[in-house]
């Protein structure tokens, strides 16, 4: 009885031990955790809800001359008013005004990646892997573009079309270009556009190879057994196998509407009105005095909210197609 | 018997047609790639050719090879100043803002990716979804925001105008594409050696120092380079916040463009001075950076 008393006491001390111990060890975790997180979540609660609360207050704001602030919807309603009343047309481009060439650049520039870009870059990919000499060779040269300065990238690019020491210059004026291919309407869009094209298959080919790499060899064997051509075997084998990469890509198109302003502020020298973009204006925007935070704010939240669901149906009206294929 | 030759000698004969079309369309494509990689590389050789040229060689002779390298193009370039910065002092701040915003950025990705992926703890999912959520998300327009946040920052520094600190600080966010990347690194490590090594009377930092992180030493370089690359790159950040004086390379180059004006082999060789480092980097680790950049691009 007595041994059964000391056992029952042992245990429930060596449980309060293990309790103890426990606890010392969650607690130890949870100063580790504590530790590690610490700048990590501060700094993106900074950054992010800062960023994106102000950015929410600036759209609601005006200020006046005197410095004083006000709050309504303003900053909207100008937008709209200049979108279908303005007459500026600074771009150059007469039948369209200003504010309403940013969108069409912006879509053109997703119309480019998608429908373009894309394309060409799953027919690199698809012919690189059907045993081309070299192929590892030509990836590498392809992806140099992503490693390049973009500063530098821009820079190689117009001066192959410069006036003076350009050597592409006179092919273009043999095509009917003008001088100045990147300060007119609509020459510095289509350079922009060519551009994007050249420097922007790289990546793509990139990450198509390698889902085409991981589609199993007897599917391709079966092909050929078929006596599949290539159109075929791209068409009812690479596609459906590739097709989350592809979704991903078309995302990352998508995404470009928003987002891309570099090239074209670089290839133009922030010059050109003509190949402004959402996020080149708001941008430019950014870098001046301050007087027109308020409108850029405006803006990005009404071209987010209205082209992020679009982007998320997309991806889920295009996940849905080949859903079924697995290998 | 011969109606079957027949169609077999046909189906031969179709089969071998098809196959001397597929060689053609294939030496095409082929032939195409060249043209492709040419005009990739074409600019870049063209360049550094005439960046050893004088200004009035290269004016006479365009494409041509240069008499004689002339290298002090490259001193010369160096010297040049920008608002009283000269080109050298921006590659070394080039230098500086990668080499310090990579290693705190690729620091904080991996302390913020072990601690989701390898503990339990209340708010971890939410923490999570909210770096993925805002990863895929995007939102614009909020540039203005940054501008005026940095604004605070320095007030409450007491920095006068915009500092490298600024930057470091924006470089600092450790829920990117790394995260990703890292998190999925530390998940596919072994509880079992983190277990051994609590056995072993080895304390969480150490463990994190010595056990895991040479565990996940290939995803880290991999991070690294890809990040050291991006930040050796990076204009926009640089250009809204680092006064004109103190900026960085990327920078500088696209003022030097407007300011050196006809000086062609000058700005030729301040961009084969900017290309050289990553161009390095690249040669080197270019196989890690095509493996990351494809499962960095499928899981985002």
């Amino acid at each position: 009885m007595e041994d059964l008393k000391d056992l029952n006491i042992n245990s429930v001390s060596r449980k309060k031990a293990t309790y103890a111990h426990h606890l010392t060890r969650r607690k130890r975790d949870y100063i580790f955790i504590i530790l590690m997180l610490a700048y990590p979540v501060l700094q993106f609660l900074i950054t992010w809800s800062f960023v994106n609360i102000k950015s929410i207050l600036n759209a609601f704001q005006v200020q006046d001359v005197y410095g004083n602030i006000s709050w309504g919807f303003d900053n909207f309603t100008t937008y709209f008013d200049t979108l279908f009343n303005s007459t500026k047309h600074a771009s150059g481009v007469t039948w369209i005004n200003d504010t309403a060439l940013v969108l069409l650049n912006s879509l053109a520039i997703g119309i480019v990646t998608v429908f373009i870009s894309l394309p060409l870059s799953l027919l690199c990919s698809y012919f690189l892997h059907k045993k081309m000499p070299f192929a590892n060779v030509f990836r590498a040269i392809f992806f140099l573009p992503n490693i390049i300065p973009v500063v530098a990238l821009t820079f190689a690019f117009k001066i192959s079309f410069d006036g003076n020491i350009g050597y592409l210059y006179e092919f273009m004026r043999f095509l009917g270009f003008p001088s100045g291919f990147f300060a007119k309407a609509p020459y510095a869009g289509f350079m922009v556009i060519l551009y994007l094209i050249w420097a922007g298959l790289g990546y793509n080919v990139i990450l198509i190879s390698g889902a085409i790499g991981r589609i199993p060899k007897e599917l391709f064997e079966s092909a050929e057994l078929d006596h599949a051509g290539y159109f075929k075997e791209f068409i009812h084998v690479v596609i459906p196998c590739i097709w989350p990469t592809v979704v991903t890509l078309i995302v990352i198109g998508m995404t470009n509407v928003l987002t891309l302003y570099l090239q074209p502020l670089l290839l133009t020298n922030e010059n050109t009105a003509a190949v402004y973009t959402i996020s080149m204006s708001i941008f430019l925007d950014a870098a001046g005095d301050g007087s027109a935070y308020g409108k850029a704010s405006a803006f990005g939240l009404m071209m987010s909210l209205i082209w992020a669901p679009i982007i998320l149906l997309t991806r889920k009206f295009l996940s849905k197609k080949y859903e079924g294929v697995d290998y | 018997m011969e109606d079957l030759n027949k169609a077999y000698r046909g189906q031969t004969t179709l089969r071998r047609k098809k196959d001397i079309g597929y060689s053609i369309t294939k030496w095409v494509v082929f032939a195409v790639f060249i043209i492709y990689g040419a005009s990739l590389l074409f600019p870049f050789i063209w360049m550094l050719v005439s960046s050893f040229k004088t200004t009035n060689e290269f004016d006479k002779n365009i494409y041509g090879w240069p008499k004689q390298f002339y290298g002090l193009n490259f001193i010369e370039v160096l010297k040049y100043e920008i608002d009283g910065q000269s080109i050298l002092n921006m590659f070394f701040m080039s230098v500086l803002l990668t080499v310090l915003g990579t290693a705190i950025n690729i620091f904080f990705s991996a302390a913020a990716a072990y601690t989701l992926s390898k503990f339990k703890f209340i708010g971890r999912g939410f923490i999570y979804g909210l770096a993925i959520f805002t990863m895929v998300v995007p939102i614009v327009g909020t540039l203005p925001a940054q501008v005026q946040m940095m604004e605070v920052f320095n007030e409450i520094f007491g920095f006068d105008d915009n500092t490298i600190f600024g930057v470091l600080f924006l470089y600092s966010g450790a829920f990117g594409m790394n995260f990703i990347l890292l998190y999925s690194a530390f998940s596919s490590v072994s509880t079992s050696y983190l277990e051994a090594a609590s056995v072993d009377g080895c304390g969480r930092i150490k463990t994190y120092f010595t056990v895991v992180l040479p565990q996940v030493k290939g995803s880290l370089v991999a991070c690294a380079v890809l990040q050291a690359i991006a930040y050796w790159n990076d204009y926009a950040t640089p250009k809204l916040f680092l006064p004109r004086g103190h900026t960085t390379l990327a920078v500088g180059l696209q003022i030097l463009q407007e300011e050196a004006g006809g000086n062609y082999p000058q700005i030729f060789a301040s961009m084969i001075i900017s290309i050289i480092p990553v161009l390095i980097i690249y040669l080197i680790f270019q196989k890690k950076i095509i493996e990351s950049t494809n499962a960095g691009g499928l899981k985002g």
